[in-house]
């Protein structure tokens, strides 16, 4: 895992704080009281419109919440969840930020997601809640943003689109062995690169073998249906090393053969085409006389139309 | 130039040889034959003539071989009588069972459509996947000459299976079979196009020749296909495998198996591009003369339950049962990203590619149009027409292959892989050459990739290279002995230049402008260069908006389907009709040619004409019937006169196919008395010898019962349809070919037949270069 390291290509650092603390801000949208001190959450205080409130606050009291009675208030249990919520979002979404580029989110945030996810199924299918309100209810449904919702089914989606649990055992707790092997195999490869890092054509020559097998090892995985973004990453700048950074690139020597047979074959018809022009017999075809009126009558006929 | 027009017409060619002819004719005629008949002179007429004259085959040509459908009704003496017998019930019934047979013409179509589609795909993906491992094989350790002879031979060796096939057993399954349902649903019975041999022939063939590799499609035999299950399933019953289920009786004749081999044509097409009211409009572009409200609706309903049953199979092959969202045999893929849409200042940029379209599509046709020449007067041997199509296949495969060892155009894979069989060869890894993505694939998976690849699958030297390529190798493929199609390779074509036409589109206005979408151009270039090669008009309009599922796109391809046709007639025509002429079918166009109303149908018919007698001799019949010089079909019954040279008034018309099945019957006058103890003759003695009726040697006759007589009065139609002489050519043609008429009498002032205008008589004219032209007689 850690030879990854090494193709950081993009660094990353900058563009995940931007990120986190835009999630930050969205975050503390829903009720910034509830965000307790994690010391990615630093807010800008910018970003929230504070005059607008006060403005606002000469009408109206400033907190909206507290107008409302208290059966139509989110209840103590409910807020809890949504704190629980708040966080393992928060860290989820650090961590597949993080690990954006080079792509290793499968690898590092399982973990985030899977508990992501037990709380958001929490959310929804509650049945303990005490009161008759649930849950779900009163935070996915109350209104029509849906927010707990939509961000959950975004991240899910990115999820589902890196095709991560194709990476990880049965259970998702744990990457899956032949993940474990090809990373093996892939680390091989990648060592022998850099013991002939000078020599390109010696390490075209000498990597090949283990090249080749981290190339079967894909395929098979391919077939199989047991990759995931990150080892299609990997893969990907692997053979981007190989064919573009070392040039280990096929040659093209058999133009000659090519050609030969190419013309011989675009000779034949030519061949055909003249023999069965100059052997074959024309077919010619007997003209039949119709019966017509006497001709004479009728060219007469036509003769006096037109004088 | 008026002089100039008549020489043209003066019965032309043989101004040399009238002169010596004319007074034989007569001094015959006088001697031989003026006791007995009224109007039968002219058997001498072939005898006397010397050696009949010998030409090249052209397009200038009427084949003696192709006869008319009965669609006129015969409104006999049986026919009325069985309309008496029959109950409400009955027709109630017969409408019922019209349904029935729509539904199972769909069914079976769509059957036929799913079968060809998984062989294909499956003799394909072996082929491709044999070549592949072996390319891949021979990439690394050397031999790629290797890899091209056993792709040459694989596609050789697919075609040669299917060509034989062809070319040894069922020579009328060559081709896409458009042009021959044309001429059937014109009114042509081409012999054996609608069998059931032919059909399997024809499915066979089809699947041989796209594994083959050739530059073909599989959906212009669709149409044929169709037409065949519905000539069968109509009837009933199949004559080839001598097997009759005696249902569907009442259907044994041309009229109705006309109008379901219609619904049949829809199917077909309907299968082919999942576009069924494109079939149904087909089925009217090509035989609308003989259509009403009914029948649209029943022809709808078979192409709809055909392209359902497609869709259902397919469904069920690709595990996903129950869904159906594949319609037809070639899936456009769906075009409604934002990047596709289109406006209003693109119009004239579709108008111009539509000319282009026009343009290329004509040049395809002349290409085609000698080839065919060429090949119809040197390579009618099947044995060469075998060896022909399996070089064909050899070359395609060869240049192929070069195109795609030369070419440099590596891209990198697509997120979601669309091709299957993509080839690496001496790209980096992860990428694949762009060039197999065309050429290594089934022709429709590459008009796919070029419709929707995202811009920049394709660079736009490989895409004009490939264009130039593959029209040459479809102009080579089209009319070669093996079954197969011409829309695809067309949609390519022009998907091809399309393409390359909005990727250099994008390129001149440099900046990064949305409207530039090269799969948008693609599409139109298909459609511009598929309308400038056939031409058809409405249907190929709706075909290719319902094959892309997008009305918006209505539109831009009707315009460019309008320029393309403008453009391209000004050339050479539709590539259908090219061969429809040069099989010398005598098909008749929408109207006569312009600048006919002079002639009259005294110069058009054939005179003087063969009749009978209301009461006739048998002897007589069955020696007119065997004479294999004139092989006439219909025969004016005429009211007998006394005096001889003048013609007899009509009184009905009656067919060879009737005669043939009374002499069966020996209904004789004679015979009358004994007769009554049997049964008495109905309609449906005629309908079982449909549509094969035995010819007249097979019916014997003996000496004693040429004495006979027969009275015709029973079974003649009484009232045929008649013109008199001074009657315009237009007016004629209008009458023949709106009531689908097969014999047209022409009589005097006093009902007395002096001629017999059939088909092959108005066929004839055509506007050529100079004027008003006609065709000659040819035995073929």
């Amino acid at each position: 895992m850690e030879l990854l390291t090494r193709f950081t290509f993009v660094s990353a650092c900058l563009f995940a704080e931007w990120a986190v603390t835009f999630i930050a801000v969205a975050n503390c949208s829903i009720s910034p009281s509830e965000m307790n001190g994690d010391s990615a959450l630093k807010l800008p205080s910018a970003v929230i419109p504070v005059s607008q409130k006060s403005t606002l606050g000469s009408f109206y009291s400033l907190s909206l919440s507290s107008t409302f009675p208290e059966d139509l208030e989110v209840n103590e249990y409910c807020t809890e969840l949504l704190r629980i919520y708040g966080q393992r979002y928060v860290t989820f979404a650090n961590c597949l930020v993080t690990y954006a580029r080079p792509v290793r989110v499968c690898q590092n945030c399982y973990t985030g997601f899977n508990s992501l996810e037990d709380i958001y199924k929490n959310i929804s299918f509650d049945k303990s809640a005490p009161g008759n309100v649930s849950c779900h209810d009163s935070l996915m449904r109350s209104d029509r943003l849906m927010l707990l919702y939509t961000l959950f089914i975004k991240l899910d989606e990115i999820w589902t689109s890196a095709e991560c649990k194709q990476c990880l055992n049965e259970d998702q707790d744990a990457l899956s062995n032949d993940t474990l092997y090809f990373m093996a195999t892939l680390n091989q490869s990648l060592s022998c690169f850099e013991q002939y890092q000078r020599n390109h054509t010696e390490l075209c020559k000498d990597c090949k073998t283990s090249y080749k097998r981290l190339n079967e090892v894909y395929g098979r995985m391919e077939k199989n249906q047991m990759l995931c973004i990150d080892l299609e990453d990997a893969m990907n700048m692997t053979q981007h090393l190989w064919s573009k950074n070392f040039r280990c690139l096929l040659p093209r020597e058999e133009t000659v053969p090519v050609i030969a047979v190419s013309s011989f074959m675009l000779f034949l018809p030519i061949i055909f085409y003249l023999s069965s022009f100059l052997h074959s017999e024309q077919k010619k075809r007997k003209l039949i006389h119709p019966k017509r009126v006497k001709s004479s009558s009728s060219l007469m006929n036509i003769q006096d139309k037109f004088s | 130039d008026m002089a100039n027009i008549s020489k043209k017409v003066s019965w032309s060619g043989r101004g040399d040889d009238r002169g010596e002819r004319t007074p034989l004719l007569n001094g015959a005629e006088d001697g031989k034959y003026n006791r007995h008949v009224l109007c039968f002179p002219q058997i001498t007429q072939d005898i006397v003539r010397s050696r009949p004259k010998e030409i090249p085959h052209n397009e200038k040509l009427l084949s003696l071989k192709y006869e008319s459908l009965d669609y006129d009704n015969s409104e006999n003496q049986l026919f009325l009588e069985e309309e008496r017998r029959m109950s409400h019930m009955g027709f109630r019934c017969l409408e019922t069972r019209r349904w029935v047979i729509c539904g199972l013409i769909g069914f079976l179509t769509g059957l036929i459509a799913c079968l060809i589609d998984i062989a294909v795909e499956k003799l394909a993906g072996y082929k491709y996947s044999a070549v592949k491992q072996n390319i891949e094989k021979f990439t690394e350790f050397g031999g790629l000459s290797i890899s091209l002879i056993l792709w040459a031979v694989l596609n050789s060796a697919f075609v040669m299976v299917g060509a034989i096939a062809v070319a040894f057993f069922e020579p009328f399954a060559a081709g896409s079979g458009i042009p021959q349902i044309k001429c059937y649903l014109n009114g042509v019975k081409i012999p054996r196009v609608v069998r059931l041999k032919t059909l399997a022939i024809k499915v066979f063939g089809v699947i041989c020749s796209v594994a083959g590799g050739l530059a073909v499609g599989k959906e212009g035999p669709m149409i044929h296909s169709g037409a065949v299950v519905a000539a069968g399933v109509s009837q009933g019953r199949s004559t080839s495998l001598k097997k009759d289920f005696k249902i569907f009786e009442y259907f044994r004749r041309d009229t109705e198996k006309r109008d379901f081999v219609s619904a049949g044509a829809a199917a077909g097409v309907s299968a082919a591009f999942g576009a069924p009211v494109g079939g149904v409009l087909f089925s009217l572009e090509e035989g609308a003369s003989f259509w009403n409200q009914m029948l649209t609706w029943r022809i709808f309903f078979a192409s709809m339950i055909s392209t359902f049953t497609l869709n259902f199979f397919l469904s069920i092959y690709h595990g996903k049962p129950g869904e159906l969202s594949s319609p037809g045999l070639i899936n456009f893929g769906r075009f409604d990203s934002d990047s596709v849409q289109y406006n209003l200042y693109e119009i004239p940029l579709f108008i111009i590619m539509g000319a282009l379209g026009g343009v290329l599509g004509a040049l395809f046709n002349v290409i085609n149009y000698w080839l065919t020449i060429f090949r119809i007067r040197y390579i009618h041997r099947p044995c060469l027409q075998v060896m022909e199509a399996m070089l064909v296949a050899a070359v395609t495969a060869t240049v192929s292959f070069a195109m795609i060892y030369f070419s440099n155009d590596c891209q990198p894979l697509g997120q979601d892989n669309t091709e299957e069989y993509s080839l690496q060869l001496f790209c980096a890894d992860g990428e694949y050459n762009s060039m197999a993505t065309a050429f290594f694939n089934t022709p429709e998976r590459s008009v796919r990739s070029l419709f929707h690849n995202p811009p920049g699958s394709y660079n736009p030297l490989t895409l004009g290279v490939f264009t130039l390529a593959y029209f040459v190798l479809a102009v080579w493929t089209y009319g070669l002995t093996v079954s197969a199609g011409v829309f695809i390779p067309s949609l390519l074509i022009g998907a091809a230049w399309g393409r390359l036409f909005g990727i250099l589109l994008s390129t001149i206005t440099s900046s990064q402008s949305i409207w530039a979408d090269p799969g948008k151009y693609a599409l139109i270039g298909a459609a511009a260069q598929l309308g400038g090669i056939v031409r058809m008009t409405l249907s190929l309009t709706v075909i290719l908006v319902e094959a892309t599922g997008s009305v918006t796109y209505g539109f831009p391809i009707m315009l460019v389907l309008m320029t393309a046709k403008i453009v391209g007639d000004y050339f050479i025509e539709g590539l259908y009709d090219v061969h429809i002429k040069l099989q010398s079918v005598p098909f008749l166009h929408w109207e006569a040619p312009p600048t006919s109303h002079w002639l009259t149908a005294r110069e058009v018919m054939s005179s003087p004409v063969t009749c009978f007698n209301r009461v006739e001799k048998v002897g007589r019949i069955v020696d007119v019937l065997s004479n294999t010089s004139t092989n006439h079909n219909g025969f004016p019954v005429v009211a007998h006169t006394t005096e001889n040279d003048e013609p007899g008034k009509i009184c009905g018309l009656i067919l060879r196919s009737q005669l043939i099945v009374l002499l069966k019957h020996k209904v004789f006058v004679e015979r009358a008395s004994s007769r009554l103890s049997h049964r008495k003759l109905q309609l449906k003695d005629f309908r079982d010898a449909y549509p094969r009726f035995p010819p007249i040697q097979s019916i014997h006759v003996s000496q004693d019962e040429r004495e006979c007589m027969m009275d015709l009065t029973e079974f003649m139609n009484p009232t045929p349809y008649t013109v008199p002489q001074e009657t315009s050519l237009p007016r004629v043609f209008k009458l023949f070919r709106a009531l689908g008429l097969r014999h047209l009498v022409v009589v005097d002032n006093e009902n007395r037949v002096v001629g017999l205008v059939t088909r092959k008589d108005l066929a004839r004219y055509h506007l050529g270069k100079d004027g008003l032209e006609e065709l000659h007689l040819a035995q073929t």
